[in-house]
């Protein structure tokens, strides 16, 4: 009892209030219409919380997140032509996505910095073109491209696909709480702080980079599994497009980079923006844009920076944390 | 005017974050002067030399060049009033010809005009400059860059030269030459200011010494009174 | 053998295309190598640089090449504002902060272009641009070759400026020790949004020639910026010589690629390429 009690506290509590009403919401009667929109927001809140893993947490800006969930998602695909039921594509894929990570790190980790960042931008590129060359199953396709229909899913529930996507963003949040209070995390700090310091104390640098990188992959291949589920088809230039990478990092920075709740906060508002301004995209990120040089210069810890800053915010979580005592030592 | 001060120091505090390095510190230097700043290690002289030369700017006090406040100006700016810092490990552009240290040394406008004159005496001082000047920096000896890095300072085409711990690493005979050469600059007109760890040498080559520790003036005074006080000194700090 | 008879095209061709790439990465070199900053946004600085032209083109009927008069001033003042009130303040801030800022500027770029422009692809087409020169019994585009003289200009414009004259030596100087610099009189601050503009002045150029030989979008600055990045890799930062040649090997490895393997291939060798160099020798091969 009394360690539940102790992880009572007024966040945790706001969290699982948070998760239910997101788990009932297929079933709760709201419109149909609302679905697809948080369904996308858990996804790219999944790889936000990863790439905040990396750049936030790793000092690794990583520019690869479309290469894993390209790599998932055609797993998935193929698998499917080749009588593999879709759930287990998605687990496959993952794994595959994870292989392929802890495959190109070897090359990729002798990289630092800026020289990284281009590495991982060119691996999504190439593969680009070597799925639009390589058909391994299925003859040609009507009217060019080298997409995949996903075959199988003809029973599948919107809500199913729902509850994937919450389970892996719940997933994601649960992997970063584990990672930084663990001795990964340690490491981690360690190396963001400074590097070689932390190499000459003897922390193994390379390996937990590694770590960070093939969970990453992991999650983020998982995330891109369940949405072509739910798309039903794939093709490589939307895949390994940058597209991807622009939204989670804007995601990540807005919110907030190396803050829990960055990735939440930044997700919803880019969900949020993509919904409202769907006609104005060009708009839309163009002030995206803006914001992130802004905040990058003013707030590097973006939104939750500015709200920790806030006297309202400070009274308020020692209002929280006093009453909560209060209630614990009775 | 000989008897006007050249360099005025008036009671500065300077802080390296919120950790305070030099306490309530003054000093004065007067043309054609040579004056040494003695301490040990983490005593505060780089850091007063740091100052001088606008790299820090100090919390309290001020700090007077030829009766002007210097104490807000850029680094760059400083180097156009005339004040020249040759600094802690030489610090020579690694990758450029000794003839381009040398002429980006004369970078400041006035000193432009000046340069070939001042390349001239340069070359006088430190003849193995001329030998060398289109090599890479990088492949200089120590005491070899240590006279690139003063050369360097000397196109600048200064009235007072700050002089950053010049022997650290350097052979007793180097050493020799660029306290020679160091005779021979203060022959030119220009005044010098140089930090050293060894107490001995700098009292013999100075006429006027400052001793620091921990951050403040401990002592200071002609140089030849100093070293009869040597003693006294040496149970002082052990140098 | 057939083989040879068809090779001079591709080898030729390789050179000419080089030297376009050349142009691309000679600003990066610039800015990524002699002052360590990392432009993710320059392949998008460059296409700025084609729709600049472009818009002389379409209002004031302008040549492009003429238009540089407007694009250049035009460029250099963009790349001021950059480095003094952006880039210049991310330095101290973080180790991410230039790489996020840059990817920032770049979006903002791209989506400017694309409100302005619409993702409806142009090219800056002249009569000139258009026709072909003669080499022998082959034939050859002529804004390739436009393209190649003003790559050795270029070239050699920025490698003596950064060799001979006061400033050029002080972007030297601040690139390989700041302070030191400092103490040398040099102002900094001033010195790299200096640096900056240059190089801008070189991707607008850069971006003029580009327009002439390729359609652009809003959107093709990435894949810009990753033949730059290569190009600038293999010859080696901070060397305008070193760059030039890196772009003639690019451009030989792409046509040689597509003239053995068939033209889908050539971009996929290219990436292969700078994933080998970026392993092996990331300092390039002229490198300091």
């Amino acid at each position: 009892m009394k360690f539940l009690a102790s992880r009572l506290t007024i966040g945790n509590m706001a969290i699982g209030a948070m998760v239910i009403i997101l788990a009932l919401l297929p079933v709760a009667g709201v419109p149909r219409e609302w679905l697809p929109y948080v369904f996308l927001f858990l996804l790219y809140l999944a790889m936000a919380n990863m790439w905040n893993l990396l750049a936030g947490y790793s000092g690794l800006i990583s520019l690869c997140a479309p290469a894993f969930l390209g790599i998932a998602g055609y797993a998935l695909a193929i698998g499917t032509w080749v009588s593999i039921p879709w759930w287990l594509g998605i687990i496959g894929g993952a794994i595959l996505a994870g292989i392929f990570a802890i495959l190109i790190s070897l090359p990729i980790f002798r990289l630092s910095g800026v020289y990284f960042a281009i590495g991982t931008l060119v691996v999504p590129e190439a593969l680009r073109i070597v799925f639009l060359l390589w058909r391994p199953v299925g003859g040609e396709l009507h009217g060019g491209g080298a997409g995949y229909m996903i075959k199988g899913l003809v029973d599948v529930q919107m809500s199913t696909i729902y509850w994937l996507a919450l389970g892996t963003a719940i997933a994601s949040a649960v992997i970063m709480r584990i990672v930084l209070k663990s001795k990964l995390g340690l490491g981690l700090a360690a190396i963001r702080d400074n590097e070689r310091a932390a190499a000459n104390s003897g922390v193994n640098t390379l390996r937990i980079k590694v770590y960070s990188f093939l969970i990453s992959a992991v999650i983020t291949g998982l995330a891109g599994a369940v949405f072509y589920v739910y798309q039903g088809y794939l093709e490589p230039v939307s895949t390994f497009n940058v597209k991807w990478t622009m939204t989670i990092l804007l995601a990540t920075v807005i919110g907030g980079l190396r803050t829990e709740g960055g990735p939440i906060i930044g997700t919803i508002i880019i969900v949020f923006l993509y919904f409202l301004l769907a006609r104005y995209a060009g708009y839309s990120l163009l002030i995206q844009g803006v914001i992130v040089i802004i905040i990058m210069l003013l707030s590097p810890q973006g939104i939750v920076g500015i709200m920790r800053n806030t006297r309202l915010y400070q009274s308020l979580s020692q209002l929280a944390n006093r009453q909560l005592m209060a209630f614990k030592t009775e | 005017m000989p008897e006007e001060t050249l360099l005025k120091v008036s009671n500065i505090d300077v802080f390296h974050g919120s950790f305070q390095a030099l306490w309530d510190v003054s000093l004065s230097v007067k043309p054609a002067e040579i004056v040494a700043i003695i301490g040990a290690n983490a005593s505060g002289k780089s850091t007063l030399l740091n100052t001088i030369s606008g790299l820090l700017h100090p919390a309290k006090g001020s700090i007077e060049f030829e009766g002007r406040n210097i104490s807000a100006l850029d680094p760059f700016q400083i180097v156009t009033t005339g004040i020249s810092q040759i600094p802690e490990g030489r610090r020579v552009f690694p990758n450029m010809s000794v003839l381009d240290n040398l002429i980006i040394g004369s970078y400041n406008r006035e000193a432009r005009s000046k340069r070939e004159q001042n390349l001239g005496m340069v070359y006088e001082l430190f003849p193995i400059l001329r030998e060398r000047k289109n090599q890479l920096a990088k492949t200089l000896s120590g005491g070899e860059q240590q006279m690139l890095a003063l050369g360097r300072g000397l196109m600048s085409d200064p009235k007072l030269l700050l002089l950053d711990e010049m022997s650290l690493g350097l052979a007793p005979i180097v050493i020799n030459d660029l306290y020679k050469a160091l005779r021979e600059i203060r022959e030119k007109g220009i005044t010098i200011l140089f930090v050293e760890q060894n107490v001995r040498r700098s009292l013999g080559e100075a006429d006027r010494a400052y001793i620091m520790q921990m951050g403040r003036v401990v002592l200071s005074g002609d140089a030849a009174k100093l070293r009869e006080e040597e003693e006294v000194k040496k149970a002082y700090f052990g140098v | 053998m057939e083989v040879l008879a068809g090779l001079p095209t591709p080898l030729v061709m390789g050179i000419l295309l080089g030297g376009l790439y050349a142009l691309l990465a000679l600003g990066l070199s610039v800015v990524f190598g002699v002052m360590k900053l990392v432009n993710i946004a320059h392949g998008d600085l460059v296409i700025l640089g084609s729709y600049i032209a472009f818009a002389c083109m379409t209002y004031l009927g302008m040549d492009p090449i003429i238009s540089l008069v407007i694009g250049i001033p035009a460029l250099f003042g963009i790349g001021l504002f950059i480095q003094q009130f952006l880039m210049g303040r991310a330095f101290s801030l973080s180790a991410e902060a230039p790489l996020i800022i840059a990817f920032g500027i770049a979006l903002v770029i791209q989506n400017t272009n694309q409100i302005i422009w619409t993702p409806l692809s142009r090219g800056l087409t002249t009569p000139y641009s258009l026709s072909s020169f003669h080499l022998g019994p082959y034939q050859f585009p002529v804004s390739y070759l436009l393209a190649f003289i003003a790559a050795v200009v270029v070239m050699l414009a920025l490698r003596e400026f950064l060799r001979r004259t006061y400033l050029g030596k002080a972007i030297n100087a601040a690139s390989e020790d700041r302070v030191a610099a400092q103490l040398m009189g040099i102002n900094t601050k001033m010195i790299y949004g200096f640096a900056f503009a240059i190089a801008m002045i070189s991707a607008g150029i850069a971006g003029v020639f580009l327009g002439m030989t390729f359609p652009f979008t809003p959107t093709s600055g990435m894949q810009f910026l990753i033949i730059a990045f290569g190009v600038v890799i293999i010859g080696g930062l901070g060397s305008m010589l070193g760059t030039f040649l890196g772009g003639l090997i690019f451009g030989l490895v792409q046509t040689l690629a597509g003239f053995f393997f068939g033209p889908a291939i050539q971009m996929l060798s290219i990436y292969v390429i700078v994933l080998v160099i970026l392993a092996v020798r990331p300092k390039g091969l002229f490198g300091r």
